[in-house]
């Protein structure tokens, strides 16, 4: 199951959708409670109004009962009140109406009465609002709630009036409109609004997750067939539908695979011609080769029956087919790494029993001018033994070519993934700025000097190809006079890589 | 006199070998195509083959195969191709050796001589490899009383092992004992070989115990009676 961060990372569909979804919600919250505040303060006003009527007539009313009854006493006046208070107690559908009454604190005492109808507690009457609606010539109002002394609460309107009672005094006559019935309604509307709310929010994302999900599969169908094409497949295309947008988008992506596909099989076509070609080369070439060798060789061995020039002759038509041989050899496996036609032949091997042999071939002689620093015990690696040869001994022969009588050193150290082989000389060295020029073909530092000796121009570079198809690297520092040092650092593994220099080129 | 068999399509080339090896003092039959070795080669019986690669008619890797059926006489490829596959692929045919155009002479001919050679120091004890016992003067190895054919190549490397049973022979000193080559350029052909020979003397080839490999280094005689 994907983390809701990593979907939102990695899925537009539920970016998009979230987001939609999230404002849509807001948007929807807002119009509904205005659309409630509205209503519910249309519906209160309303009700205001009528409470306001119906507490006018009931204290006209009350005012002219009281004015045209005929009693003696205290104790029918209460029975008066009780029964103007004695309004039926509501029942679930009728709009509640309670009344309260209050003398004034200077009524006569003899007439004095507080009273309220059924069981109505009389804090429902907040005494601000008894202040206020003695203070007050006219109708007042407010919002309070009912309660009742059995703890029942309602919420409420209040109207206040005053009655004037002749002989008597005067007293608060309140009536309270319940507005249960209102807040009823108000919280059906309120659930029918969550209701719709919810509902839209649903399905507008639900709606935005299929568009968009219908606009997007074109673009993952894109995406799906672009890494079939980057694998390989390349005969893969897009299903197009219709005529639209995304048609275009489907039509222009397969032109371009296509195109690709048709670039891809021209230049896989150049390179086996290219490997044909050479293949051909070599074997067309060699053959004569072979035979004006073998000529040669004849005809050196017969040099002493032969006049000085002749003899001479002789000598240099076999090293000129040796140069010619050698450079031949160069040449073809330049070619076939342009062709891309190298291959490695992984063996595991000593590296340092690489190096040893190397050495040995170079030069079997016994005053040996190299100085060896290798670890003891053998430093086992996967490599094609004859390209690491060839690199060490194109490295090493460069070193004695160039060491002008001093010593070079070979050094071969290893961490745990790579190994490192540093040829150092102390002999005329190179210009730095030359550094990358080194591995340039047939590109020689000094013309005048290189020619005599030897070499094709052709080794470093491809010691370069050799150790890059390992992998590797080759690393060099070189100053004018004081030596040069290359550097060869490839992965101890198959299909590893470089992660560090055991060796580097700077000297200490 | 011994008699060369040299097998090439390029005429000049062919014809040069003949006075190369002709001045070694072999004599020389000289073929250009691939088809018409084997009447010849039945009909002469040479005591060397040379054979390149590329030839009209039948090329050099069947040749070799269809030789090796009869006979196992030393075989020498020319190969002008540096590629790798032609060159595996003949002496997995059982080709002894290969030389790559364009070859030193010399150097041809002193392969040649390693391949020619009769074991001359014969020595009279018995060699044991494992469970092998190797003849050395019937020049025939037998393993549990069974004789096995091996060619001559195949029987010097066997007894180049044999004779320093302690010792581990490199790629590189195997080259140079039993082909005779210089210091070594290529040891695949030891590779080759030594999975040629263990085919036929292994009981097991996937678990030997006649030649062994000692890793990053080479090879080794197996210790007698150390079979499973």
């Amino acid at each position: 199951m994907k983390s809701p961060f990593s979907a939102w990372r990695s899925s537009l569909v539920f970016r998009v959708t979230s987001t939609i979804v999230a404002l849509s919600a807001v948007l929807i919250w807002l119009l509904g409670s205005a659309l409630f505040n509205q209503v519910s303060s249309g519906i209160f006003n309303e009700k205001l109004q009528l409470s306001i009527l119906d507490a006018q007539s009931t204290s006209r009313n009350t005012q002219l009962q009281l004015t045209f009854s005929q009693y003696q006493d205290k104790a029918q006046l209460k029975a008066l009140f009780a029964e103007i208070l004695s309004v039926p107690p509501k029942t679930f559908e009728s709009a509640a109406r309670e009344l309260a009454v209050f003398g004034y604190a200077n009524t006569a005492s003899k007439y004095k009465f507080d009273g309220t109808s059924n069981f109505l507690d009389t804090t429902s009457i907040k005494k601000e609002f008894r202040k206020k609606t003695r203070e007050s010539n006219k109708t007042t109002w407010e919002r309070t709630d009912l309660k009742y002394v059995d703890g029942k609460v309602e919420k409420a309107i209040i109207v206040g009036h005053h009655i004037a009672i002749k002989g008597a005094g005067k007293y608060e006559f309140y009536v309270l409109f319940s507005l249960a019935q209102q807040n009823r309604t108000m919280s059906l509307i309120l659930k029918y609004l969550w209701l719709t709310g919810i509902a839209l929010t649903f399905l507008i994302g639900l709606i935005t997750f299929f568009v968009l999900r219908r606009l997007i599969s074109p673009i993952r169908d894109a995406a799906r067939v672009a890494g079939e094409l980057m694998a390989g497949n390349l005969d893969l295309r897009m299903d197009i539908h219709g005529e639209d947008e995304i048609a275009s988008l489907g039509y222009s992506f397969n032109e371009m695979a296509v195109s690709l596909q048709q670039q891809i099989s021209r230049l896989e076509n150049l390179s086996k011609l290219q490997q044909r070609f050479v293949s051909d080369v070599s074997h067309e070439l060699r053959t004569p080769l072979t035979t004006i060798r073998m000529a040669s060789q004849v005809i050196y061995s017969a040099r002493d029956n032969f006049e000085t020039t002749v003899g001479r002759s002789a000598e240099l038509l076999i090293s000129q087919i040796e140069r010619f041989e050698s450079l031949l050899t160069d040449l073809l496996e330049v070619s076939r790494f342009d062709a891309q036609a190298a291959i490695l032949e992984i063996e595991e091997v000593d590296v340092i029993t690489l190096v040893k042999e190397t050495i040995d071939y170079l030069h079997p002689s016994e005053d040996r001018v190299i100085n060896l620093f290798a670890p003891d015990s053998p430093v086992l690696v996967d490599v094609d033994p004859r390209r690491i040869k060839r690199i060490l001994r194109n490295l090493i022969s460069n070193a004695v070519d160039h060491r002008e009588d001093k010593s070079v050193d070979i050094r071969v150290v290893e961490t745990e993934n790579e190994v490192s082989i540093g040829v150092r000389d102390y002999g005329v060295g190179f210009n730095y700025t030359d550094k990358k020029l080194l591995f340039e073909r047939f590109w020689r530092a000094d013309s005048s000097r290189a020619r005599t000796t030897g070499g094709t121009g052709l080794g470093l570079s491809i010691a370069l190809e050799d150790a890059k198809l390992h992998q590797g690297e080759i690393d060099v520092w070189g100053v004018r006079g004081q030596g040069a040092h290359f550097v060869l650092t490839i992965p101890k593994f198959a299909g590893g890589s470089i992660q560090s220099r055991p060796i580097s080129a700077q000297p200490d | 006199m011994t008699l060369i068999m040299v097998v090439d399509d390029d005429q000049d080339l062919a014809e040069m070998l003949g006075i190369v090896l002709t001045g070694a003092g072999y004599e020389v039959d000289l073929v250009n195509r691939g088809d018409e070795v084997m009447p010849l080669f039945t009909a002469q019986n040479p005591d060397l083959v040379l054979l390149d690669v590329m030839l009209p008619g039948l090329n050099g890797v069947e040749v070799c195969k269809l030789i090796r059926e009869k006979s196992m006489v030393p075989i020498v490829m020319l190969s002008a191709k540096g590629d790798k596959q032609d060159v595996v692929a003949g002496l997995e045919a059982g080709a002894d050796d290969y030389i790559v155009k364009p070859f030193d002479p010399s150097e041809l001919v002193a392969r040649m001589k390693v391949r020619l050679r009769r074991s001359t120091a014969e020595v009279s004890t018995d060699l044991q490899i494992g469970n092998i016992k190797i003849d050395q003067i019937e020049h025939s190895i037998i393993r549990d009383g069974e004789v096995i054919a091996l060619t001559r190549l195949e029987f010097d490397l066997l007894v180049a092992l044999a004779k320093e049973p302690g010792r581990v022979f490199t790629r590189e000193a195997l080259l140079s004992e039993v082909w005779g080559y210089r210091p070594a350029t290529d040891t695949r052909l030891v590779n080759v070989h030594i999975q040629r020979l263990r085919s036929k003397v292994e009981i097991d080839p996937e678990n030997p115990t006649i030649i062994l490999t000692v890793r990053g280094v080479g090879y080794k005689a197996g210790v007698p009676g150390s079979s499973q």
